[in-house]
């Protein structure tokens, strides 16, 4: 649980706030009733992500299947102890990469280690040192989840003991006796957070893990991620989802059509494309009309409305001029809300400047 | 192929044991197996004065039921073992162990072969203790000898579907390899045949039961399994009639040298399935 003070931004007052890291908060301030979210940040210190020897070393790696490069010449590495992200729209060559990396497909050219060990010269030990969950996962029908757990706990040498601590901690105990065969796919997919933490791996490699569930399983798999990474596991994290891969993540890069677009910190990413973060204000009786005196304030990037809200960007020593603009003009503001650079925002723009270049 | 870890070949084998046993299809086929074989058995004792026939006549019976059933038990088992197995996702995460494709795929071999042989070994084995029952257990052994062949005749089909498996892009194309396969071993006698008959072949003899076959019709049967393992299987019981014909196969024809193809036919496919299944992409 973390403590936040916060500044209301109408009426100054301080707040106090608790939540859990990526919570989102619905505030409403003490003083003057002014309503907001506020997002707890789970970013963690950029130094951990730069520093130390690499988990995963990607080099020039190039995947063709006939005429189509999936991945063309991509090289990033993953440093041990990080959560790293790989993004890009569908059929940006993410699954592949991560198939590549884990030699479960055969690539044209490029070189791949996991923890030093090549993964082409020495797949057993490579191998020996991850956990990997797939973005379609699988199990045998006829098998409840404890025998495939034994299964895979026999296939890694450890103990069969831990089975069924791990399908406990998932939450599956419930249904230790069915068979998969009758799991919804939620439920496949904890099994599967479940046995990609046998052996206890240093380097996990999730594929869309959170790809088509719902909010509950997509909770309890992010909360997962970040407690294996809290225990000192090195996550190569590959997403769609923007939102999870900014909650989750230390690094990201961003791929599309088979190469790299930008690899850095999601701070970085949004500094280095100056996206400044957006004021929304609600004033009730706007009606799609934005008001003439905000319209000549010097340092406003853009101004939009939609119904009775005005989204401002601008840098943040202009906030404060566009706020009192509006209440000297008799403007009554029911809501205020600050809201930061989504890597959606980062990752539209990377991608629409790489391809008009 | 070399440095295998027969430690984790075991592991998969016992996996598909495990999970391919407790399949409804393969139980249910394997059900329709045992009560055919009892009938056949049942059925084989009627032209004598005992309740089941002897070994020679039962085996004469349960032949034509297993050249049809084992086959397709063993490409029911086998067509989605890697490509339906690659598009599901599970082989993927198998994969990303630390084992070998080559470990995969013998323990995949071994483990459905295991589930194959309960078939024949249930169906046949019943049969078998009631002859030791009511005719005595030396021809009770030789009925051994004829469970071997039919294990024998699944594992060379679970290594020709293994090896479709393997190839296959996708699941269905397993399916669609599985179902050629199987069609084309009901229908290649019949083709050869055809051929005999086309070429000026004795038909007359057919009516007589007295037909002398050329060597080279008889030399065909290498190439099919189904047919070479009934030669095995009349070679093995002194059998010389098939189908109210005489059947005289030629001097070069021995029993070694029908196990030699029959092995030829498990492990040709089974190393080309190793080579397809190591160029894969999952």
């Amino acid at each position: 649980m973390a403590t936040k003070t916060i500044m209301c931004p109408t009426c100054k007052h301080q707040l106090t706030i608790e939540g859990k890291p990526g919570e989102r908060k619905y505030i409403t301030c003490d003083n003057c009733n002014t309503r907001g979210v506020f997002t707890f940040p789970i970013y963690k210190p950029v130094a951990k992500a730069e520093t130390g020897p690499s988990a995963i070393e990607v080099k020039n790696l190039t995947k063709r299947y006939k005429d189509l490069t999936a991945v063309d010449n991509l090289s990033f590495n993953v440093k041990k102890g990080e959560i790293y992200g790989l993004l890009g729209p569908n059929g940006a060559g993410k699954s592949t990469t991560i198939k590549a990396i884990l030699d479960l497909i055969k690539i044209d050219t490029g070189a791949i280690k996991i923890n030093g060990f090549d993964i082409k010269q020495n797949g057993v030990e490579a191998k020996n040192s991850v956990g990997y969950l797939p973005e379609r996962i699988a199990f045998y029908n006829n098998l409840t989840p404890i025998q495939t757990m034994n299964f895979f706990c026999e296939l890694w040498g450890v103990d069969k003991s831990i089975a069924k601590s791990l399908i406990k901690e998932v939450g599956l105990e419930e249904a230790t006796n069915r068979k998969v065969g009758t799991f919804s796919k939620g439920m496949v997919q904890l099994l599967g957070v479940a046995q990609v933490q046998i052996g206890n791996p240093p380097v996990f490699i999730l594929d869309e893990p959170m790809g088509g569930l719902d909010a509950r399983w997509v909770k309890a798999i992010r909360e997962r991620i970040i407690a294996l990474n809290e225990k000192g596991a090195t996550i190569l994290f590959s997403s769609h989802i923007l939102s999870e891969v900014e909650a989750v993540c230390d690094r990201v890069a961003i791929i599309n059509k088979g190469k790299l677009i930008a690899e850095d910190t999601i701070e970085n990413l949004n500094k280095y494309l100056k996206i400044k973060p957006r004021l929304e204000i609600t004033i009730p009786g706007l009606n799609g009309k934005i008001p003439d005196v905000i319209k000549g304030i010097a340092g406003i990037e853009a101004i939009d409305v939609k119904k009775d809200t005005i989204f401002v960007t601008c840098e943040s020593s202009v906030r404060s001029k566009v706020i009192t603009t509006l209440e000297g003009a008799g403007y009554k503001i029911d809501n205020i809300k600050t809201v930061e650079p989504s890597l959606e925002e980062a990752f539209v723009k990377l991608i629409s400047a790489k391809e008009g270049a | 192929m070399l440095g295998v870890n027969p430690k984790k070949i075991y592991i998969i084998a016992k996996k598909e044991f495990m999970d391919n046993i407790r399949s409804k299809w393969i139980l249910l086929i394997s059900v329709i197996f045992i009560i055919l074989t009892i009938v056949s058995a049942y059925v084989a004792g009627g032209s004598t004065d005992e309740v089941f026939g002897g070994v020679e006549a039962t085996v004469v019976s349960l032949m034509s039921i297993y050249v049809v059933l084992i086959p397709l038990i063993a490409i029911m088992l086998g067509f989605s073992t890697i490509a339906g197995e690659a598009e599901a996702g599970s082989l993927s995460v198998v994969l990303s162990y630390p084992i070998k494709r080559v470990e995969v795929l013998l323990g995949k071999f071994l483990g459905l072969g295991s589930v194959l042989a309960v078939t024949p070994i249930i169906g046949f084995g019943f049969s078998g203790l009631v002859i030791v029952a009511v005719i005595g257990a030396e021809e009770g052994l030789a009925f051994l000898a004829f469970i071997a062949l039919a294990i024998v005749l699944g594992l060379i089909y679970l290594s020709l579907i293994m090896c479709i498996s393997a190839l296959a892009k996708t699941r269905v194309r397993a399916i669609a390899g599985g179902v050629a396969l199987f069609f084309w071993s009901m229908i290649y006698g019949m083709i050869v045949m055809a051929l005999y008959i086309g070429t000026g072949g004795d038909i007359q003899g057919f009516v007589t039961g007295q037909v002398v076959y050329p060597e080279w019709l008889f030399a065909t049967t290498v190439v099919s399994p189904g047919d070479l393992n009934s030669m095995a299987v009349m070679k093995a019981f002194g059998i010389n009639q098939a189908m109210g014909v005489s059947v005289e196969p030629p001097g070069w024809m021995t029993m070694p040298f029908l196990l030699i193809i029959q092995l030829l036919w498990i492990i040709i496919p089974l190393f080309l399935a190793y080579y397809f299944f190591k160029k894969r992409d999952i």
